[in-house]
């Protein structure tokens, strides 16, 4: 009997429909070399899969620091085949009763694996999944048990693609299947473009059902304000710079009295790398959506590593930057809208007059907007710019309205409603289009679910996000007139095209969508934690059938009124609602003793 | 045959109180003398509640074991509950008759009833109760006012127990422990031995190293015999580097740097072997009290002498007058070296005031040698017969 056949016998437990597949496909993805310590090891190019030394020893030192994360009632994925050392001294090192799943992207690597070295028993004690990712990704969800992904990185690298498509579809499967309550702090910014943002996560969580506790630090903004009238340009700095560690203790102070799953960031919220590490050592998950052009806000650089999560709007040299700054895991989240707040109005007359026109432009006087705008100044069409920073514009002085004033969300919203055409010029301080747009702003979903019209420059994430048919893009600050003219003499195109952007957003663009996103991103990655609540594996029903023999828990487990998810707090609150002259029995002391250090933050603000 | 009664007192602060909860500690043995004590506190305390004289067993509390199973609890409620009730079993096999609490917070109360039957102290009227028993209000209301007190917080703790401050000032009973063999000469030689505590519990009690560094230069030059050991935790190893760079060499000769090195049990021994103990309101100066030196301590910011002085007779506190904006501007040196080297009284020295404290029927007092302390007397005297009903309450 050959080797391979051998090998092959080992999974008899397998399906045979593989076992068959296998014998048919053919090897050579890898090149097979001996390696010093006499054992095959292998190449896939010019990159080594397994040690050129020892891929025996270098598998176990593998295998030895997976169980750290590898949590009891986990089901393990192996990510990345190779010759399989890794998963046969992951199988060693792992108790009988622990599953392990090995994907297989390519059947040729997997036969190469085969035919490289004698398998034993260990590998008729893995469970085999190979085929297209959905097929796969259903497979894994439908074992029911928490998946912990264990990339071997060697080995996982040579199907990254592969994948990363099979993380995304296990997220997407979590997100459908959500059904639990995670508790997230959104922490926000003092002021600035992401302070709205914040607020739109905060609702679109809360929609989803999650608690949320919102650190709203706006309300320092006055305070912060008065600081930058202080003439002393150092003095200012040394106040702004002190101010934003109180807040950042601030943020620990109100994390610690009600500790959360997650704690969420947004861009410019105060959180120090001091106070990131703090929350890391009392093992908080800590998550940032930074919504902000990477290359023009660069402090990221100094907390890149103090978040478990990044989450961004800008991919490929973001994502690499973030990751050599020491961000460990980093993953692209793009904009979007609330339509709560972001939707079609019905305008009075004099909200018309007052609003509308031809051509709009809402913003700040950025650089280009400078340089583009004038170019629409002309009496075939009504043109009205609304925002601030335009001081100087002096030929736009004629169509800036409100003398330049700010422009609150709700004058936002009637603006969109009330224009034509509403330009959408992404900010860059150049001239003409910003030559490295890549992320898709805010305003862009905005204008979307409002139901309105909009021109906007065109940005390499665009398509991704959009169709063709879904939004009008110009590639050319040169040509912005002509499309002008061309859609504002088109009612009928613009109609298709405002109402195929608002259902694009309505179906994947909310905040909702992204928070939904966000959670499941940090469940596949975090199955003990932010998996296991968003499976509902802590609501009550659930945690009172795992109480098995213990009829006193169950029976504390039942009295909190929500039959959601049951916190400690809960049970906790419950037992003290009886009141101060209670007898309490040892359990419910018990609980209180938990509770009471559950929330002990002396040592944590 | 009637099984002795047994009590357990409870301390889960830090080493400072610990240190101040002897006094109750030693009331409660005076006040039922049938009765075995045992003592809870934190676990790295242990060696310190070992030392308490005629102890039963000091239990240690491992606060960080509660707080992982706190956050594990909705994990596996089950599985945390059966831990936390098997560590109970095998911390506190069979539950005490009564436990005096001497901590405020909710920890402790429910320390208290899941180790006891019944309960002293704060939340004597159940672990829900609101009502506070009258000396737990007096020590949060003068917490919360900052007020006049003159009840030493270890007089107060006897007072939350319903007994009254031991006669004489209780000290801890060393017990033999071997200090490692490039300091075991601390103390051995003639000659005045200072401790010096060279850290403190909060940034902004810390006494600068620049200043400590002139303290030892100026005290080893009036006194040729003079030695100083530098005590403190590990963290405090830096400060004690920055205090020696600028001594020259021969003063470094005669300076024994052992922050770091020592156990809780050895601490103890080294500083028993010292005539005095000087720092800031710290674990390691109460604690040098406690076992015979004499203690002098600078206090600033919120560390107040009439409360957390050194506990009984012959100790001096510099207690720093609020400032606004950073620490004292001047720091009582060359005074502090007169009245340790001489014993001279009184020496003014701006921004401080000079504390000196004697023992009587109602513990420890800190007065000023510039203060008439009558009133100051009565106003103590008055606290204890305003709780007098709750002391002498029969409590075994």
């Amino acid at each position: 009997m050959t080797r391979m056949e051998s090998n092959l016998q080992q999974l008899g437990g397998s399906p045979g429909e593989l076992a068959g597949r296998l014998r048919q496909a053919e090897g050579g993805a890898l090149a097979l070399v001996q390696s010093r310590s006499g054992h095959p090891t292998a190449k896939a190019g010019a990159r080594w899969v397994h040690s050129a030394y020892d891929p025996v020893a270098e598998s176990r030192l593998w295998a030895e620091a997976q169980q750290t994360s590898w949590k009891d009632g986990e089901v393990a994925v192996v990510l990345g085949v190779g010759l399989l050392y890794h998963v046969e001294a992951l199988r060693d090192r792992a108790g009988r009763e622990r599953t392990i799943v090995v994907v297989v992207p390519d059947l040729r690597e997997w036969r190469d694996a085969c035919e490289a070295r004698d398998w034993g028993t260990w590998a008729s004690e893995i469970c085999w999944l190979s085929g297209p990712v959905a097929t796969v990704a259903r497979e894994l969800a439908g074992l029911g048990a928490p998946l912990r992904l264990l990339p071997y990185g060697p080995a996982a690298c040579l199907h990254e693609e592969y994948y990363r498509a099979l993380e995304a579809g296990l997220r997407d499967i979590l997100a459908a299947q959500a059904s639990g309550r995670v508790h997230v702090a959104v922490v926000g910014p003092v002021y600035g473009g992401s302070l709205p943002i914040a607020r739109y996560v905060v609702s679109a969580m809360e929609q989803l059902g999650h608690r949320v506790t919102w650190v709203d630090h706006s309300l320092h903004h006055a305070s912060y304000e008065a600081m930058g009238a202080i003439q002393s340009r150092r003095n200012q700095q040394i106040l702004q710079g002190g101010f934003g560690d109180l807040l950042a203790r601030f943020t620990l102070a109100r994390i610690a009295e009600d500790p959360p799953d997650l704690v969420l960031a947004l861009a410019q919220a105060p959180m120090s790398l001091g106070v990131l590490q703090q929350l890391r050592s009392k093992q908080f998950l800590r998550a940032i959506w930074f919504v902000e052009n990477h290359r023009h806000l660069t402090y990221w650089q100094q907390v890149a590593g103090g978040y478990d999560y990044w989450f961004v709007i800008q991919r490929g040299a973001c994502l690499d930057a973030l990751r050599a700054a020491g961000a460990n895991h980093v993953s692209y989240l793009p904009m979007a809208a609330d339509p709560t707040v972001h939707r079609p109005m019905e305008l009075s007359e004099a909200e018309l007059r007052e609003f509308g026109s031809d051509v709009s432009f809402v913003g700040a006087g950025y650089g280009n907007r400078r340089d583009i705008l004038p170019s629409l100044l002309t009496p075939e069409w009504s043109f009205k710019i609304w925002g601030n920073e335009w001081e100087g514009a002096d030929a736009l002085r004629p169509v800036l309205q409100r003398d330049g004033g700010r422009v609150d969300t709700i004058t936002c919203m009637k603006i969109f409603n009330a224009s034509t055409i509403n330009l959408n010029v992404h900010s860059h301080t150049g001239r003409g289009f910003d030559p490295e747009g890549d992320f898709v702003n805010p305003r862009t979903f905005e204008l979307a679910a409002c139901g309105a019209f909009q021109l906007l420059d065109r940005r390499t994430l665009l398509p991704e996000l959009f169709e063709d048919h879904e939004l009008a893009a110009v590639s050319s600050s040169e040509d912005l007139p002509a499309h002008v003219r061309r859609w504002l003499h088109d009612g009928p195109g613009r109609d298709a095209i405002r109402a195929a952007a608002r259902a694009r957003v309505l179906s994947n663009h909310t905040y909702v969508h992204r928070a939904k996103a966000l959670l499941s991103e940090v469940g596949v990655s975090e199955p003990d934690r932010i998996g296991a609540l968003l499976r509902g594996a802590r609501e009550a029903e659930r945690l009172i059938e795992r109480t098995g023999d213990c009829p006193e828990l169950a029976s504390l487990l039942c009295a909190p009124a929500s039959r959601q998810r049951v916190e400690l707090r809960d049970v906790a609150a419950e037992i003290r609602r009886k009141g101060p002259t209670a007898r309490l029995s040892q359990a419910e002391l018990l609980i209180l003793m938990l509770d009471e250090y559950r929330c002990e933050t002396r040592d944590v603000a | 045959m009637t099984s002795r009664k047994r009590a357990i007192l409870i301390q889960l602060a830090r080493l400072g109180d610990l240190v101040q909860s002897l006094p109750a500690y030693v009331g409660i043995r005076r006040a039922h003398p049938g009765v075995s004590i045992d003592v809870l506190c934190p676990v790295p305390l242990t060696p310190i509640a070992d030392l308490f004289p005629a102890v039963g067993r000091a239990l240690g509390w491992d606060g960080g074991r509660w707080r992982e199973w706190g956050c594990r609890w909705e994990h596996d409620a089950q599985g945390v509950c059966g831990q936390a009730a098997q560590y109970l079993t095998a911390l506190v096999s069979h539950r005490y008759d009564v436990a005096y609490n001497l901590n405020q917070h909710g920890r402790a109360i429910v320390a208290a009833h899941l180790c006891a039957s019944r309960v002293r102290g704060p939340g004597a009227g159940g672990v829900l109760s609101t009502i506070v028993p009258p000396w737990a209000a007096y020590l949060r209301h003068v917490a919360a006012t900052r007020g006049v007190n003159r009840v030493h917080l270890a007089d107060a703790f006897c007072g939350l127990c319903g007994v009254r401050p031991p006669s004489v000032p209780p000290r801890l009973e060393v017990r033999d422990t071997v200090l490692p063999a490039d300091l075991s000469a601390i103390g051995s030689s003639g000659g005045c031995w200072i401790a010096l505590a060279v850290g403190a519990g909060d940034a902004e009690r810390v006494v600068p190293p620049e200043v400590w560094r002139r303290w030892i230069a100026e005290f080893l030059a009036a006194d040729s015999s003079g030695q100083v050991v530098l005590v403190g935790a590990g963290a405090e190893r830096d400060a004690a580097r920055a205090i020696q760079d600028g001594l020259t060499g021969l003063q470094l000769g005669r300076v024994w740097d052992t922050t770091g090195r020592l156990s809780l049990a050895q601490l103890a021994v080294c500083l028993q072997r010292c005539r005095w103990v000087l720092g800031g309101d710290t674990g390691p100066m109460h604690l040098g009290a406690a076992l015979g030196a004499r203690a002098m301590g600078w206090y600033v910011a919120r560390a107040r002498v009439h409360e957390t002085g050194p506990y009984g007779a012959g100790h001096a506190v510099w207690q720093a007058e609020p400032s606004v904006g950073g620490g004292p501007r001047h720091w009582p040196i060359e005074a502090s070296l007169a009245l340790l080297l001489d014993g001279a009284g009184d020496p003014v020295v701006p921004g401080w005031s000079l504390w000196q404290s004697r023992f009587d029927e109602w513990g420890t007092m800190y007065s000023s040698p510039r203060e008439d302390d009558a009133d100051a007397a009565r106003q103590r005297e008055a606290v204890w017969q305003a709780l007098h009903p709750v002391v002498t309450e029969v409590t075994s």
